[in-house]
């Protein structure tokens, strides 16, 4: 569904920032992109909604090179949140910004209507509808960004850097919407450094380094390799250290509860 | 197409015997190659700077990006020799009069090209202009870049949101820039407000005069550069103020 072939990329100021990067991603999967600052996780989402066009190779969406689209055209199915929301906001009020690209795509009244109460009462905005966007903090800033790209409901969200700035209540929001999500068939791409925030999600992890993609597979599988984590500069999530420390199977402990329950089976166990 | 005139006037290191030059005598050197080019009247003088000024530019690796501007500004010379020709001129005179505009602006890019803020703050040091005034000036050159990149990811993610950039009419797309100017000259404003709370909580203006760690002097190479370009200045100004 979506598919990068042969995919090569270098910005304007010779930095080659993709290298031959191979990939498909399906439908209805979550997806997660990790790895250091300057890794290519970024430029590699670019090419997904056609803002970057491959210098080598082709990138499909829906069977669809994105050289053939415009960014208008391919955003419709495929929502990217930003990771600067003052990239972005220049409504007059949280509401007219919520319906930006709404009115962008051509929604009639009805659906825009629509879409602007939920997405408003999704993202706790409801009672800011008449506020202007700049006098958010930046927290809701962020959430105003996820509202105005999910209003519009694309096929494919793509979420760079969703939980910076988000406190914890916020950040289970955001957790239960990706598998809201997930249940309704749409497909989600997750950049992160936040490895905390995914692992309840346990996406498939692609793990990127200098412009490549250097492990790919299911988080736990992924995150336990130590070369990996070396390589990409990473820190493991404490529930994973904490199995691999007991030598348990990577996957079963998935929160504190569990964990504890079997170390103290364990403890009594070896008395 | 915004970035790529301002290209022409923008500072990108480059090692080049002229870019090493002491930024006064690249000033010196850039200020008789625009004299010279206003006071270009005829084909031979318009020849005489043309060829130093690209023969500077190639010295110092510019060339191809001063070519990207010098092509932005022959649309603005064809119009002056459209409309010197409309009024009169001969072809000959329409001609050197747009090309004189061409000039101008090469060679007035050279100094732009090789100069970095810094060197520039040390020129007007060096010229004793107030201290404010050269911190708001470098400033502003600095940001330069930080806005067209901004400009460029605010563009990337309104496209992102379904704004058509490229599309319709220019009435059309001019209306469309509102989405990106708005952060733009937002993101502007609450930055140079974060700047000066920056700098005042590292004490700018807390004394009156403030040291320096270094302070640039004139090595052998600057001045024999500046001396040769004085005495091939000197004689060329008179030829084309007397002679020509
Ligand atoms: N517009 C640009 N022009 C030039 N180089 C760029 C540009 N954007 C990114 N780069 C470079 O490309 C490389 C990859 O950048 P990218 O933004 O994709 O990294 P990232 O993995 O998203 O990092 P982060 O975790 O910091 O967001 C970096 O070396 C960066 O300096
Ligand atoms: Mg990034």
């Amino acid at each position: 569904m979506i598919e990068f072939e042969n995919v090569s990329f270098k910005h304007q100021n010779g930095v080659t920032a993709l290298r031959n990067i191979n990939l498909k991603i399906e439908k209805g999967t979550l997806t997660a992109i990790v790895g250091e600052n300057g890794a290519g996780k970024t430029t590699l989402v670019r090419h997904i909604n056609g803002l970057l066009k491959p210098a080598e190779g082709a990138v499909r969406v829906f069977g669809i090179n994105t050289k053939q689209q415009s960014v208008a055209q391919l955003s419709k199915k495929v929502g990217i949140a930003f990771q600067n929301p003052d990239n972005q906001l220049f409504s007059d009020t949280v509401t007219n910004e919520t319906l930006f690209g709404l009115k962008n795509f051509g929604m009639s009244e009805k659906e825009q209507a629509e879409r602007l109460e939920w997405a408003l009462n999704f993202f706790d905005l409801a009672r800011y509808r008449d506020v202007s966007p700049m006098l958010l903090s930046g927290g809701e800033k962020k959430r105003l960004c996820f509202a105005s790209v999910l209003s519009w409901d694309p096929d494919v969200l793509i979420l760079d850097e969703p939980t910076v700035g988000q406190d914890y209540y916020h950040k289970e929001k955001i957790t239960s919407m990706i598998m809201d999500l997930l249940s309704k068939g749409k497909t989600a791409i997750i950049v992160s450094h936040d490895l905390e925030f995914l692992w309840p999600l346990q996406p498939r992890t692609l793990v990127m380094a200098q412009g490549q993609i250097i492990a790919d597979g299911a988080m736990a599988n992924v995150l336990s390799d130590d070369e990996t984590i070396k390589r990409a500069n990473l820190v493991r999530p404490q529930l994973l250290e904490l199995a691999i420390e007991l030598h348990l199977h990577p996957r079963v402990l998935s929160n504190v509860k569990e964990a504890a329950k079997l170390i103290l089976v364990r403890s009594v166990g070896a008395r | 197409m915004m970035y790529w005139v301002a290209g022409g006037f923008i500072y990108r290191r480059v090692d080049s015997f002229f870019h090493r030059l002491d930024a006064r005598v690249k000033l010196l050197l850039t200020s008789e190659l625009v004299a010279l080019s206003l006071l270009s009247f005829s084909p031979p003088e318009l020849i005489v700077t043309m060829g130093t000024t690209f023969a500077v530019a190639s010295l110092s690796h510019t060339l191809r990006r001063m070519g990207k501007t010098l092509a932005f500004s022959a649309g603005f010379a064809i119009t002056i020799f459209v409309i010197d020709i409309l009024v009169g001129y001969s072809i000959i005179d329409a001609l050197v009069y747009s090309l004189r505009f061409v000039a101008i602006v090469g060679s007035t890019s050279i100094f732009f090209l090789t100069t970095s803020p810094d060197e520039l703050e040390h020129v007007m040091r060096w010229f004793r202009l107030p201290r404010d005034l050269i911190f708001a000036y470098v400033t502003a050159v600095r940001f330069v870049p930080v806005l067209l990149l901004d400009a460029l990811q605010i563009m990337d993610a309104q496209k992102s949101r379904g704004l058509e950039l490229e599309r319709g009419n220019i009435f059309k797309r001019v209306r469309n820039f509102s989405p990106v100017l708005i952060p733009l000259v937002v993101n502007a404003v609450v930055r140079s407000g974060e700047l000066a709370e920056a700098m005042e909580v590292r004490a700018y203006g807390a004394v009156e005069k403030p040291t320096m760690l270094y302070s640039p002097l004139l090595r052998t190479m600057d001045k024999i550069a500046a001396i040769l370009s004085i005495t091939l200045f000197l004689p060329t100004l008179y030829y084309f103020l007397f002679l020509v």
